[in-house]
């Protein structure tokens, strides 16, 4: 019984890993592009939630569309004022971009919020369900749910619909899409509001059944590597598999080899990745 | 025969870019590789020149099989290639860039540097000039001296003729002789008909694939399947109507 | 008498100028600890010297080949555990265990890089980061190194051997001569092919291989060299605190600093990580006495400020920068 807790467990946070990390993947395949500072915003999107549940007494609906909004303004900001310009240029430049900004948002964080694990009070989603003799904190439930929801979209906003198949225009080939008088700059800035969203919303789901503090952020984006990596850099479909694999191996790995190895075994499978199959399981390298 | 290319064919996914295409280059020769947009000549090209694996067929040079060798192998064996958009060295000068390709043969830095200053003369760029300063000829020129420097046997030259004005083109045209006065071969792959015509012996032409016309650029400018390929078949010349016979009329 | 001196002073003066510059560098930085005799002086000029060798080590692959790492850490801390290590389990001078840290970082150089230069360059990056925090992690639950509490080392000396010092003189001279090696070396590589073929790899990998480049090799032995010095690095680094952890010795904020003190002053650039040390070494000592505890936080906020700031404007650093704004003809007339 512990094991099956265990195992829905690990699929239902490998769920909302999916979320963040096809964010990561969208950027990848658009812009060949790696945000180092990925991790950063899941982290400011749970920032967001307690903002919202303390200050406005806004219940999950609520901080979950802030979330998501206030990351989506952030990651268009970020594309126009910074990335834009760094694309184009030296391999050092572009590493160092996002490398930067993840310190600067970090550290931020850490001075405004200070160092210490918080939670989301008491709220709607509070309390646990006993499906079969499986005891499920009901946030970890909805936020797994929903992450599957949401991913699940985006793969449908990119594959069926035509400002999906503009994003994938331009990620594509960039010149034939702008002859196509697709934007490709607006394109692009959408991207980046897509993903920042993605992360926001996913930090709002796991706020209310995780504590955090600003050093998540560091193993968030650590986690999206390895998630984007082994499904594939470029696919949503592939985050949405690997996203549930890995939450998957973390859950088992902290049951049976004890909690602090559990991201050991994730970092561990990086290296193999890299080193077996950079590809991952859907995408091209 | 130092260049020989045997059925060579590349397929990506269903798509057969090249199909069963044939090459035989002779030691001092210079060969054109003509055909019209998407016919799959510049595939055929990165196949001979390593950047590219061909799907079946083999390419042996100077009896060498070299189908499967990297680029760093094809210019270490003596074949060297230019690209269509030369990717200068930005941060280094023109000689720096030349000595790149210098120290191929020459590991001694002061060795490579002559060698590097003799082929900078020979190109007519100026050495103390930084790579990100040059336009469009001059990195296009830049990027032949620098696999110049490499002491190649065989030259494929990708497009490097594109984008000039009238009289770099001349003195384009005239350098690549100057280079084939030096007992180098030359395959060139190009769309200038100016640039095939005055230069190259014998020529190729390449459409959807496969190699549709060998011959010298008179003989194939005039072949029908040739103008067919580039301006389909409304263009194909009538018969010639045979000249009105004396007494008649 | 003009007429011998003129054409000799034409021959000899340009060859001056250039070593003048040198000459009056090194003699600043030998001077250095004897002019300013405060304890506090010299300790930050051996935190400058530490933080300039890691930053040239990390400047030979990350700034010269253009290949990032940003978890350089992962060999700091290789080279600061193994001298501790020998201490702590035989006895023996921290010094037996310099050589160890140092083929242990190589060899990890090559775990690393086999896979990875084989692919795009964030590949790389990603995986140095991911790497360092994996080692990290395990350095904290493996009780054989000391898990979180970490290692000591010799509280008094027992010899010469053991490099401990109470003053801070020799371990100022002793870090003075290894980043004279480190800086000698990549200017030794700076004029030899290696060099050459390093910023041609950095420029474009593609026409470097159409050259007869050999591109994964090169990068190889730019990271392996820069790994070894790194390590190195980590070694000075514990004969002077005699004291390591997982943190100080593979914390993300030890990578950052090598990237950001290189980058500032100007990757691929022979003085570039010098300059950026003698920058913000000097800064962070100030701001963390005047923000007091929190100082350190408000450093790592404007270190990423920094980082943002030189990746949007000028990549190239500072030294970069001097080089585009100051007109040629000044330049020649300063320039070392």
């Amino acid at each position: 019984m512990v094991a099956v807790q265990v195992i829905v467990g690990g699929l239902l946070l490998g769920a909302v890993y999916a979320l963040f990390s096809s964010g990561l993947t969208l950027i990848w395949g658009m812009m060949n592009f790696i945000n180092f500072a990925h991790g950063e915003f899941v982290m400011l999107g749970m920032y967001v939630a307690l903002m919202v549940v303390v200050w406005l007494h806004g219940g999950p609906v609520i901080f979950g569309i802030a979330a998501a909004v206030a990351l989506c303004a952030l990651g268009i900001a970020i594309y126009f004022s910074l990335i834009r310009h760094v694309i184009r240029g030296p391999m050092l430049a572009q590493i160092l971009s996002t490398f930067g900004l993840a310190l600067l948002l970090r550290y931020s964080a850490f001075y405004i919020f200070s160092a210490n694990f918080v939670s989301l009070p008491q709220n709607s989603m509070s309390g646990t369900l006993n499906l079969a003799g499986i005891y499920l904190p009901v946030a970890q439930l909805v936020a797994g749910a929903v992450a599957i929801f949401l991913t699940m979209s985006l793969h449908m906003l990119l594959t069926r619909t035509t400002v999906g198949s503009k994003l994938l225009a331009v990620a594509e080939d960039r010149t034939a899409a702008m002859l196509m008088g697709i934007r490709p700059d607006r394109m692009q800035a959408l991207a980046w509001g897509l993903s920042a969203g993605a992360a926001g919303i996913a930090g709002a789901l796991m706020a209310t059944a995780y504590p955090w503090s600003p050093s998540v952020g560091e193993t968030f984006g650590l986690i999206a590597f390895v998630v984007v990596a082994l499904g594939g850099f470029g696919s949503v479909l592939g985050s949405l598999y690997a996203g549930l694999i890995i939450g998957l191996i973390q859950a088992v790995s902290a049951y049976w080899l004890g909690a602090i190895y559990k991201d050991i075994v994730v970092y561990g499978l990086f290296v193999a990745l890299l080193w077996f199959r950079p590809q991952g399981l859907m995408g091209k390298a | 025969m130092l260049l020989e290319a045997q059925n060579v064919s590349k397929a990506f996914g269903s798509f057969r870019a090249v199909a069963g295409a044939d090459l035989a280059v002779e030691e001092g020769e210079i060969i054109g590789l003509i055909g019209p947009n998407g016919a799959g000549k510049s595939t055929f090209f990165n196949c001979i020149a390593g950047d590219t694996l061909p799907t079946t067929g083999r390419i042996i040079f100077d009896g060498q099989d070299v189908t499967r060798a990297s680029p760093e192998a094809h210019a270490r064996a003596g074949i060297g290639r230019t690209f269509q958009v030369p990717a200068t060295f930005q941060d280094m000068t023109v000689l720096d860039n030349v000595m790149v390709g210098a120290f191929l043969r020459h590991s001694h830095r002061n060795d490579a540097r002559d060698h590097a200053r003799q082929i900078v003369e020979l190109t007519g760029l100026r050495p103390d000039q930084p790579g990100r300063s040059l336009g469009t000829p001059g990195r296009k020129r830049l990027g032949i001296a620098r696999v110049l420097a490499t002491g190649p046997r065989l030259l494929l030259l990708d497009e490097s003729l594109a984008g000039l004005t009238p009289t770099e083109l001349q003195e384009a045209i005239a350098l690549v002789r100057r280079i084939h006065a030096m007992g180098i071969t030359i395959v060139i792959v190009e769309h200038i008909m100016e640039v095939i015509m005055t230069l190259t012996k014998r020529v190729l032409v390449f459409n959807q694939g496969h190699v549709i016309a060998s011959g010298t650029p008179e003989a194939v400018v005039r072949d029908e399947a040739v103008i067919e390929a580039y301006l389909g078949r409304a263009h194909r010349r009538p018969p010639p109507v045979p000249p009105p016979q004396a007494g008649e009329g | 008498m003009k007429r011998i001196l003129s054409p000799l002073g034409r021959l000899i003066l340009p060859h001056l100028r250039g070593r003048i510059g040198w000459a009056l560098l090194a003699a600043g930085l030998l001077l250095y600890p004897l002019v300013f005799t405060g304890a506090f002086y010299r300790d930050v000029g051996v935190t400058f010297l530490l933080a300039a060798i890691s930053a040239s080590a990390w400047n030979i692959v990350g700034g010269y080949a253009g290949q990032v790492s940003v978890g350089h850490s992962m060999f700091f801390g290789l080279g600061a555990y193994t001298p501790l290590l020998f201490y702590s389990l035989w006895g023996w001078s921290p010094m037996a265990g310099i050589p160890a840290g140092i083929a242990l970082s190589i060899a990890l150089a090559v775990v690393i890089g086999m896979p990875t230069f084989r692919l795009t360059g964030h590949y790389f990056s990603m995986a140095t980061i991911a790497v360092a925090e994996l080692i990290r992690i395990f350095t904290s639950t493996w009780t054989f190194v000391g898990a979180a509490i970490g290692l000591q080392g010799p509280a008094t000396a027992r010899g010469w051997w053991d490099l401990t010092f109470r003053g801070e003189l020799p371990y100022y001279y002793i870090f003075l001569a290894v980043l004279g090696v480190v800086l000698f070396t990549t200017a030794a590589i700076e004029r030899r092919r290696f060099g050459f073929y390093l910023r041609a790899i950095k420029s474009s990998e593609r026409a470097a291989r159409s050259l007869g480049v050999p591109v994964r090799r090169t990068k190889m032995q730019a990271l392996a060299l820069s790994a070894a010095f790194t390590s190195v690095a980590g070694s000075l680094y514990v004969t002077k605190t005699g004291f390591i952890d997982p943190d100080s010795g593979f914390g993300i904020l030890i990578s950052v600093q090598m990237v950001i003190v290189a980058a500032l002053g100007g990757a691929g650039l022979l003085f570039g990580p010098l300059l950026g040390a003698a920058i913000l070494i000097p800064l962070q000592t100030a701001t963390n006495s005047w923000f007091g505890g929190g100082g350190s936080g408000l450093t790592y906020i404007l270190y990423g400020g920094i980082i943002v700031v030189i990746a949007r404007f000028e990549p190239g650093g500072l030294l970069e920068l001097w080089h585009r704004v100051v007109p040629e003809r000044w330049r020649r007339a300063y320039a070392a």
